[in-house]
């Protein structure tokens, strides 16, 4: 037990030198970007002085030598304080925390869905090794992995939204009207359809073409072997000593996928204009909204290492073996 | 009889005249909601904080300056000045104000409001702010409903700039406690996101990454109006995705080419679709070849005549920009009513005539063809740049000039272009705005070779005759002379070529047609759409 305890202090203090070394990492790499947020106003404002933008510069602090710029960010990160967005004149941990509802729901449900899904047809292909249901669920796996998103996603739209009507084609919600909490929840479900499907589809690929590759591992082994020695029926044989034992290398997929969760997907919120953080991201990049970017970052680097902590004392509680090595 | 027939008809056709009189001041129907999409999300309420499109869209249904304008020719109307005289010494502009007005708060809107805001706000924060207010020697406020502006030097375009977008006013009061000594606190205070302002509409809500909703302001001075309930902008990144919600009619308007060009052409076909390319004549962008003029080959007038004639400008228009647009011919754009100078040629496309041009100047091909080697760069606004810079490095390598592009994004290409100089051309636009001293002159005048400042003299350009021209128009009080010397500016550009001049972009809105009276003037974007309604 005590071997079991220092193995979860040990994992758990490495986390933090792995955090303060990418906060660092982050904020130099995005100094090497040339360019400012201060450049960039100015410019979407069709052209400015340059006394308007060096005093844009001066107001945001920009104008100070690189190290006093990130002495000032990392005393205000062990505050815990993610500073203020020039850009969108707003503190910048109010503009994530509106963003991360939406962005939750997406993505928990489309790799919810995704992983359901995912693992039912990778055990059956793998059940069915070689038949003919394992060609066309790795056919239309590969088919699918292989279509891009956004393709994909604005193809959806023009079947359901244009030819057939029935589903909106972009937003979270109907604008301007007033809902009862009910009917808010049906309305938003409405839109979730389109952009969760469609990012789903690509984890289904992942987790079935993964689930099936373990499994097909897994039944070489001699434990398998052995329960088909026994007696045992060839279902209870995948679903119960294959398929249990198949699951580690998905879970350690889904557990770094868990990343994403806060990342967003990009493309898919782009198509479908859902208001979630990964386009928040794209527009700071684009404005050198520096603040926001490193916020962002910053969270999401914490929750991907929480993650793969969370998934390491998982493998040990799974696998007693991880924690004696 | 007949005479009592008659008269019936005659007071049928009063009647009718009156009604129709009555009709255009009173919203023929009103209720709805307008719901236009535009991409990027306004990063504030307020043209203070960035004059960017998506800020000026939506705010100045929120904001109102003293005038609103009408026509493509931008002629002043009353907005909260009821009425103005101008001395004859051009120096002492007086507005009336309206007495009826008040803010969305509820507080009533007064001359110190408009002192402060020009004063404390628009002059030292407003991107154009100084280039408008620079010369007002002092604002009086006689009495509350009047405001006495005093000008140092006469200012020919001082009543184009009271644009709601250019020069919104903002209430005094809910700047107490702020410290409007530097931009970052004016730019942090709760106004930018929570606007307060005399409007037609007024701020509801703000989904950030959704929509922005705006309500119908109850007490607006304009009785009866404005015809719509709400406004509601709504956020939809993808190009393709904005088109499909205009087509399906979820969406009312897509404006200031809010569209991929691509788009515009395919929905433009659609019979429930209505596309126009007016409505935008005050803003007039104008897109061109920056040319870094510091070095040889480039300082050669030879050499940028001859990059002028291999570069197809109707062919950039039709096949580029997908037919939005006009060659260029100079540095005012055509759709200018009252400066652009008639007498401009057409430029030529002959690359025969560029090869004997690059001959003579002196830049002979060597033994692989190539006459001498450059960089490019690009505007980073999208496929259309990345296809024109593809087009320019093409058709320059058919006359031995070999171009190499080099890409860089908004951050990276602003600070290479204008506080690096380190390019040799770049694409892009700019806008003339309201009147050429205001949108023009930067880019051309020596003063204007600025490290730092974008949108401004990156070419190193300096010609004494159109230093002195541009400097003459910004004081000429008489219509005629100042039309005489931009005509002789456009000449001089025209042919010196500091820029190559390439196409005048449109800005093409879309919208169903259910919706009715949106292009108004000049700006028609940028208006507070107090009068749009909808079937």
């Amino acid at each position: 037990m005590s071997a079991t305890l220092w193995f979860v202090i040990r994992r758990t203090l490495q986390v933090i030198p792995v955090v303060l070394a990418i906060a660092a990492l982050n904020f130099l790499l995005l100094h090497l970007a040339p360019g400012d947020a201060a450049d960039i106003i100015a410019a979407q404002s069709g052209g400015a002085s340059a006394e308007f933008t060096a005093e844009l510069r001066r107001s945001f602090g920009l104008d100070l030598p690189l190290y006093q710029q990130f002495f000032v960010y990392i005393g205000r990160l062990l505050t815990f304080d993610l500073g203020f967005s020039n850009v969108q004149h707003r503190p910048v941990f109010d503009l994530i925390a509106e963003r991360v509802p939406a962005t939750l729901l997406l993505m928990v449900v489309s790799i919810g869905f995704a992983l359901l899904i995912g693992v039912a047809l990778g055990i059956i292909s793998a059940m069915r090794h070689r038949s003919w249901v394992d060609s066309v669920v790795s056919v239309i796996a590969l088919l699918v992995y292989a279509t891009p998103q956004f393709w994909l996603g604005l193809m959806l739209i023009v079947l359901f939204s244009i030819m057939f009507g029935t589903l909106p084609s972009g937003g979270m919600m109907t604008i301007a009207t007033d809902m009862s909490v009910w009917e808010r929840a049906v309305d938003i479900g409405r839109h979730l359809i389109l952009p969760s499907i469609t990012l789903a589809l690509f984890y289904v690929a992942v987790y079935a073409r993964l689930m099936r590759a373990s499994m097909l591992e897994i039944y070489t082994f001699d434990f398998v072997t052995t329960a088909r020695a026994k007696g045992l029926s060839e279902t209870r044989v995948g679903l119960v000593h294959a398929a249990s034992n198949a699951l580690l290398p998905v879970i350690t997929l889904a557990g770094v996928q868990v990343g994403h969760l806060l990342g967003g997907s990009i493309l898919i919120e782009t198509v479908f204009g859902w208001p979630g953080l990964g386009r928040l991201v794209f527009d700071a990049l684009l404005q050198r909204d520096l603040n926001l970017l490193l916020g962002i970052l910053f969270i999401s680097s914490i929750v991907v290492v929480l993650a793969n902590l969370a998934v390491d004392l998982l493998y040990g509680f799974l696998d007693p073996r991880i924690v004696h090595q | 009889m007949l005479k009592s027939v008659n008269s019936i008809a005659f007071a049928a056709t009063i009647l009718t005249l009156t009604a129709g009189t009555a009709l255009a001041q009173s919203c023929p129907k009103t209720g709805g909601t307008l719901t236009y999409v535009y991409h990027p999300e306004p990063t504030a309420l307020s043209t203070i904080a960035t004059s960017a499109v998506p800020v000026a869209i939506i705010s100045t249904k929120i904001y109102e300056s003293l005038l609103s304008y009408e026509g493509a020719d931008m002629k002043p109307k009353p907005s909260l000045a009821e009425s103005w005289t101008i001395s004859d010494d051009k120096l002492t502009y007086t507005f009336k104000l309206r007495h009826d007005v008040k803010w969305h708060d509820g507080k009533p809107f007064t001359a110190e409001d408009v002192k402060f805001s020009v004063e404390k706000i628009i002059r030292p924060y407003h991107s154009r702010g100084k280039v408008y207010f620079g010369d007002v020697a002092s604002i009086d406020t006689p009495e509350p409903y009047t405001g006495v502006f005093k000008l140092k030097d006469p200012v020919p375009f001082f009543m184009n700039v009271f644009q709601p977008g250019e020069a919104p006013i903002m209430p005094k009061h809910a700047f107490d406690g702020v410290d409007l000594s530097t931009a970052g606190a004016v730019r942090k205070a709760d106004i930018m996101q929570k606007p307060i302002g005399t409007g037609p509409f007024r701020f509801k809500e703000w989904r950030k990454g959704s929509d922005i909703i705006l309500e119908r302001n109850p007490d607006y001075w304009h009785k009866g109006h404005p015809c719509l309930d709400q406004v509601v902008l709504r956020v939809l990144p993808d190009g393709a995705a904005r088109a499909i919600a205009v087509e399906t009619g979820e969406v009312d308007l897509a404006p200031m080419s809010g569209l991929p060009e691509a788009e515009i052409l395919r929905l433009s076909k659609l019979p429930q679709l209505e596309t126009s390319k007016a409505g935008a004549e005050a803003l007039g962008p104008n897109m061109w070849l920056e040319v870094n003029m510091r070095e040889k080959p480039l300082s050669d007038v030879k050499v940028r005549q001859a990059i002028s004639l291999v570069l197809d400008r109707e062919k950039i228009v039709d096949v580029i920009w997908y037919g939005q647009g006009t060659p260029a011919r100079g540095p005012i754009v055509s759709a200018n009513p009252t400066y652009f100078n008639k007498a401009l040629k057409p430029y030529e496309y002959n690359p025969k005539k560029a090869n004997a041009l690059l001959d003579e100047a002196g830049y002979k091909r060597d033994a692989d063809g190539v006459r001498f080697k450059m960089t490019q760069n690009f505007l980073p606004y999208g496929e259309n740049w990345v296809r024109l810079a593809e087009y320019v490095r093409q058709e320059l390598g058919k006359v031995g000039i070999v171009v190499e592009t080099q890409s860089l994004d908004l951050g990276g290409w602003l600070k290479a272009i204008y506080t690096d100089w380190n390019f040799n051309i770049t694409s892009t636009f700019s806008h003339n705005y309201s009147d050429p001293s205001i949108g023009v002159e930067r880019t051309f005048t020596s003063s204007n070779i600025k490290k730092g400042a974008t949108f401004t003299n990156s070419m190193g350009y300096k010609n004494a005759r159109v230093d002195e021209l541009f400097a003459k128009a910004a004081r000429e009080m008489d219509p005629k002379a100042r039309k005489a010397q931009f005509d002789e500016i456009q000449q001089i550009l025209h042919n010196d070529l500091p820029v190559i001049f390439l196409v005048e972009l449109s800005y093409t809105h879309v919208w169903n047609k259910r919706v009715h009276g949106l292009i108004t003037n000049g700006i028609s974007m940028y208006s507070s759409w107090d009068s749009v309604w909808k079937d």
